[in-house]
């Protein structure tokens, strides 16, 4: 990482004496200037949230508040760490230690999923001739959910276009479940989430890697407790760990993110995954055991962000291995590259900016 | 009467004003006062066209509805009304003139002749003016919610100074006369002073203030000594303030010519001429970092607008708050050039219609005389503080201009069917 020059930290210093302490972990002036905002923002309103609950333990003012917040960025804790939050789509999902952060990226594979089956749904509404005809439950499965995010933001995307919705979302950690279930009455609470969400969106522990290769168990039992359950899904997405161990150690991964994010959303690991199969990547494992429940599952759409360029191409044949060996028919492989905005022509795609790798079975009617 | 005849006239009026003076108000000033009952036979003749329109479009309204003609009803019912009663009150007035004539009539009758007669004048000059703002045509954004930029100009840091007040008063504006209000976005200079704005967008929720606000399009000027000055002189700056037309959400049920996802709008934007960029460093992504930028760049290519945005945390917000500015610019762009064309139009036929461009110096505030004098109507009131406050005062002005407008509007009728009936009367000269 190049030094921040003497002039740019006496520039920062010239306009705000905290300033300095962001740029060692923003390391442009923009991004450490907006920081600074939001950072601010937030203790000004935290402060007099307080002064307005008149707790008597309330011995730091605004300005100590903001000091302390700063000195932990510049120790690397990640700024939604700080701040108790994201904004993901319209919702705002709460961070906590011990759940990754949602990032952007995934956010924007969420929107652009979310467009894709809207469109769907609204060419098959044009062709049986009406569009208030349909009543089938839409089946979503999230899995590695973490904070939640996806299946909640995808309910807040589709609930208003589609009568009946069930959304599962699967983690191996209790820290996230919970993180999950406290997002879900969050945003509910901020009406951002419809009441229905209450209803339609679960949050399940297992293990994606655990079941091996074998069955669709995890989709099975977890189950269970949704009625008319027969273990199948239409929609698979997924952002499970995909950081393989050399590239969490060489300095691609960020010192932040090491640090302070739980290792077992970015990293893969062998031992978790009980049998050993030949694979020559470890960070790709997710991919295989996921592709393989979505054919059990005969999932019609499935999304799963990649890393990188590289990584979406070796998941591309993997999906194709699999699918031959699972003898299902036509599918339809896309890459999406993250960049692109949902509503303009993308810039230019970078090969190490995370893809998406979409999968849409074609032989299963879409009804 | 007065008992002494040779007391002054001025010395009267003095003596008669403290009595009559009774709470003080800000001293108004008009350069010119629009008063005038006449309307011009080529206004008149429009107006007679369009009622026409009405009758024939009604009466075809009535076999088959249309949504378009409905609405073209809707628009010239308010000229027809208003024409009906304008030749109803002349009537009246020829009628009585004609009784009082008569030699005839008898007293009683004439007594109550002059009375209507005296009432039907009085009423006159109002439904002329009735007439004439129902003439001037509705602006096509007139129903819409807006977006205020404001930018500072020449000036430097002062201008950046004054254009943080602007600011301040327009959203105390917006909270006393009731309108939604919220900052979209800001951006301060660089240095130390927090209050030195080099870009706000405010957007106001409230439906129709686009027509309320928009007489504030313009070149604002300062003229004052600036905290930043040493030497005690006066400076003069300018801001630069637009009000935009903010589109709504799609599938509000707006009417078919504001719904910019329609691509036969006018107002669509080709997706495909719009660059959007993240400005943000190169290098992994995803998991493998935890980016807090989230600032998007939009550039519509062949106007070559752009648009940028990172007041928020998230990049979504960001991009939809910066595609509904690129909209809204785009869309008065678009509105600016076709009132360009009409303009180009008229000047071609007749020559000396003035129009206030928004590169004109439309208001200046003088804080040495604690004064604001508005450039197109020629009001001056002395009441600074009230005005930056977002006052009454500030109300005022606002209604000055918007008359100024009418006027405006009306002026360019008059000329656009004076220009008309030349055409039709005169042949076209041989060479």
């Amino acid at each position: 990482m190049p030094r921040i020059t003497n002039r740019a930290i006496l520039k920062a210093h010239r306009q705000h004496p905290l300033l300095p302490l962001l740029l060692r972990e923003c390391r442009s002036h923009i991004s450490a200037k907006n920081e600074l905002r939001w950072l601010r923002d937030r203790a000004l309103s935290m402060v007099s949230a307080r002064e307005n609950g008149r707790s008597p333990d309330a011995p730091l003012g605004w300005r100590s508040l903001l000091r302390s917040m700063c000195h932990s960025r510049s120790r690397g804790v990640p700024l939604q760490y700080i701040l108790g939050d994201q904004p993901f789509g319209d919702l705002e999902i709460l961070c906590e230690r011990g759940v990754l952060v949602p990032r952007a990226e995934t956010e924007s594979i969420t929107l652009r999923a979310a467009g894709l089956i809207l469109d769907a749904i609204r060419k098959q509404g044009h062709s049986q001739g009406r569009m208030g005809q349909r009543t089938r439950n839409l089946r979503i499965v999230d899995l590695c959910t973490g904070t939640g995010c996806i299946a909640l933001l995808m309910h807040a995307l589709l609930a208003p276009h589609i009568n009946r919705l069930s959304i599962l979302g699967i983690d191996l950690s209790p820290m996230a479940l919970e993180l999950a279930n406290k997002n879900l009455a969050h945003n509910v609470r901020l009406g951002s989430l419809s009441k229905r969400a209450l209803k339609e969106v679960y949050f399940e522990q297992g293990n994606v890697l655990a079941r091996g290769l074998g069955g669709a168990g995890i989709l099975q039992e977890s189950q269970t407790s949704i009625p008319n359950a027969a273990g199948y899904c239409d929609v698979l997405i997924s952002n499970p760990p995909y950081i393989s161990p050399r590239a969490f150690r060489d300095g691609t991964t960020s010192r932040s993110v090491r640090i302070f994010e739980p290792k077992l959303a970015l990293v893969p690991t062998i031992a978790s995954s009980g049998i050993s199969i030949n694979l020559d990547r470890q960070e790709d494992i997710f991919y295989y055991h996921i592709i393989s429940l979505s054919f059990e599952a005969s999932a019609k759409l499935v999304v799963l962000e990649c890393g990188d360029r590289l990584q979406a191409e070796r998941v591309r044949n993997i999906s194709r291995t699999l699918a031959h060996r699972y003898g299902s028919g036509a599918l339809s492989i896309d890459i999406w590259a993250c960049s692109s905005d949902p509503f303009a022509h993308g810039g230019i795609s970078l090969n190490d900016e995370p893809c998406a790798v979409v999968l849409r079975r074609t032989d299963i009617d879409t009804e | 009467m007065l008992k002494v005849p040779w007391v002054c006239s001025q010395c009267l009026a003095r003596f008669a004003t403290g009595f009559v003076k009774t709470h003080p108000r800000p001293i108004l000033q008009r350069r010119r006062l629009n008063t005038s009952v006449d309307l011009s036979p080529s206004l008149l003749s429009r107006a007679r066209f369009l009622a026409a329109e009405h009758l024939k479009l009604s009466a075809h309204l009535e076999d088959s509805f249309n949504g378009r003609t409905a609405k073209r009803v809707g628009e010239l019912a308010l000229i027809a009304s208003a024409l009906k009663e304008w030749d109803k009150t002349n009537e009246s007035i020829v009628e009585l003139n004609t009784l009082l004539n008569d030699a005839d009539t008898d007293s009683e009758l004439r007594s109550l002749a002059i009375e209507d007669l005296e009432t039907s004048q009085d009423l006159l000059p109002t439904i002329a003016e009735n007439l004439k703002q129902a003439l001037v045509p509705r602006h096509p954004f007139a129903t819409l919610p807006c977006l205020l930029e404001i930018r500072p100009g020449a000036g430097g840091d002062e201008a950046g100074l004054f254009a943080h007040e602007l600011l301040r008063m327009y959203i105390a504006f917006c909270s006393r006369r009731g309108f939604r209000s919220n900052i979209m976005k800001l951006e301060v200079g660089d240095g130390s002073a927090e209050d030195r704005l080099s870009e706000a967008v405010v957007e106001i929720e409230t439906d129709g203030t686009y027509d309320i606000l928009r007489t504030e399009s313009g070149v604002h000027r300062v003229q004052r000594v600036p905290a930043t000055e040493t030497k005690g002189r006066t400076h003069t700056s300018a801001v630069s303030v637009m009000v935009l037309p903010s589109f709504p959400e799609t599938g509000s049920g707006m009417d078919d010519a504001l719904n910019f996802d329609d691509p036969n709008s006018d107002y669509y934007i080709d997706p495909q001429e719009v660059r959007s960029e993240k400005m943000r460093a190169g290098g992994a992504g995803g998991q493998h970092v935890n980016k807090t930028e989230s600032a998007i760049r939009l550039t519509h290519i062949p106007t070559g607008i752009v648009v940028s945005m990172q007041d928020s945390r998230s990049q979504h917000a960001n991009r939809k708050k910066a595609w509904q500015i690129l909209r809204a610019r785009l869309a008065e762009a678009r509105q600016d050039a076709r009132e360009q064309e009409l303009v180009r139009l008229r000047r071609g036929a007749m020559g000396g219609v003035a129009r206030m461009g928004r590169g004109d110096k439309v208001r200046t505030y003088n804080y040495g005389q604690s004064r604001c004098t508005d450039h197109r109507s020629g009001i001056t009131i002395h009441n600074l503080n009230d005005i930056l406050d977002g006052g009454d005062s500030l109300d005022a002005i606002m209604e000055s201009v918007r008359s100024w407008l009418i006027d405006q509007e009306i002026a360019a009728l008059a000329a656009e069917e004076l220009v008309k009936d030349r055409k039709i009367n005169t042949p076209p000269a041989k060479k």
